[in-house]
């Protein structure tokens, strides 16, 4: 298993996150086509809409996710289907680096853990204080 | 007017040719955008999203390789994540007329990969005391060659500081900066090529991310702009990267002169028309 040992050296990592990336990606991609489907099936058309409700709004991301499963959704399922899809696509890149920060934590790697965490801080501040 | 299916099949036929000319989905698909009537700043927040399914998608299968270098990634993404927040509240703040001239005048770096492709790459013997320090090191298996390739990285500040430049650009302009991103990897940090270009797209997503973050609740990312455009940009661009090898280098030279000299001479006339 020569690749092993190939890249950076982090081979369960790189595993890690290779799957992560795909998984996110595909699952991102299979509700927005779910989403626009049931949208047609309920409106009969698939016009690019202006509407406040076709926008996201919230008051930080992780309360937007939260009310997105509890809230009620006036735009109706196509819309909701599609909008689990974004929050899929921007969960995919932030899943990776906690999922880096965890690994070189484990590993002890104080320099990477700083590193990361730095990225992982500043990226979660951006998402939450709006 | 376009509609979903209408920007979808567009977008794919955008990423398709943003895959084959290395210029990335967003670089033309928000000047057509514009041009079918979307205001440029929806255009780039949304533009923004498409990124993060491209270039995850793409960057997977790099990474799992081990072309893709993590620890390199996760040391330029301080400077990327930092310049494309910066980035994406100045587009927030500033008059639509500038993003038109920004757009046009940083698409003259998608050039920028000509001038290095022209060079053999040669690595990096030494390596500064900085790069040591942080362990900016690492080896490839190339297929072309059949050999182990091992490089170690230089210049780690400097690079970092171009790596905030092509954040700030990304964040700003709603694009990955792929062709910057990957000039200040291989002439200033001494990556190797192939190292160069997977590490790019790996970092890209992250840095699309830490724009989305401020467009998140500026009121300009609009679902049924986002859902077709990442549907489509992704979808083109897997069919393009597969496509690749069957076009000449000189077709595919050719095609992105017209279409960069298009997209340029757009982005120009539109902000000239909103002066």
């Amino acid at each position: 298993m020569k690749n092993e040992k190939l890249g950076s050296g982090e081979s369960g990592l790189e595993t890690a996150i290779s799957y992560m990336l795909i998984v996110g990606v595909i699952t991102s991609l299979l509700l927005e086509i779910a989403g626009i489907i049931l949208l047609y099936r309920s409106y009969g058309n698939l016009a690019i809409s202006q509407d406040a409700r076709v926008f996201i709004r919230g008051r930080d991301f992780f309360t937007f996710i939260y009310q997105q499963f509890t809230g009620s959704h006036p735009a109706g399922p196509g819309i909701l289907l599609m909008t689990a899809g974004i929050i899929a696509l921007i969960l995919t890149p932030y899943l990776r680096v906690v999922a880096s920060a965890i690994y070189f934590g484990v590993e002890k790697n104080v320099k990477y853990l700083v590193i990361t965490l730095f990225v992982l801080i500043v990226v979660t501040l951006s998402l939450t204080l709006h | 007017m376009l509609n979903m299916v209408s920007l979808g099949v567009l977008s794919i036929f955008v990423g398709f040719l943003g895959s084959l000319t290395g210029l990335g989905g967003a670089s033309i698909l928000i000047p057509v955008l514009v041009l079918f009537g979307i205001p440029v700043k929806e255009a780039i927040a949304s533009g923004m999203v498409a990124i993060i399914a491209t270039s995850s998608g793409s960057a997977s299968s790099f990474v799992r390789e081990r072309i893709t270098n993590v620890k390199v990634a996760m040391y330029l993404e301080m400077f990327t994540i930092s310049g494309a927040i910066v980035g994406a509240t100045i587009t927030t703040i500033i008059r639509p007329t500038f993003l038109y001239f920004f757009f046009a005048a940083f698409l003259l770096t998608a050039f920028l990969r000509f001038r290095h492709a022209l060079k053999e790459f040669m690595p990096s013997p030494a390596q500064d005391r900085f790069s040591r320090w942080l362990g900016l090191h690492g080896s490839y298996f190339d297929r072309y060659t059949g050999q182990v390739v091992e490089y170690k990285v230089n210049n780690s500040l400097l690079g970092g500081l171009g790596m905030l430049v092509a954040g700030l650009a990304a964040g700003m302009l709603g694009i990955g900066a792929g062709a910057f991103k990957v000039t200040v990897q291989e002439n200033v940090l001494r990556i190797p090529p192939k190292v160069s270009s997977a590490t790019s797209n790996f970092i890209i997503g992250m840095t699309a991310l830490a724009g989305v973050s401020v467009y998140l609740f500026s009121g300009l990312l609009n679902i049924t702009l986002m859902a077709p455009m990442a549907v489509g940009t992704t979808l083109g661009a897997v069919v393009g990267g597969r496509l690749l090898n069957r076009f000449s280098n000189k077709a595919l030279r050719v095609l992105f002169f017209v279409i960069v000299a298009y997209l340029i001479v757009q982005m120009v006339y539109k902000g000239i028309a909103s002066l």
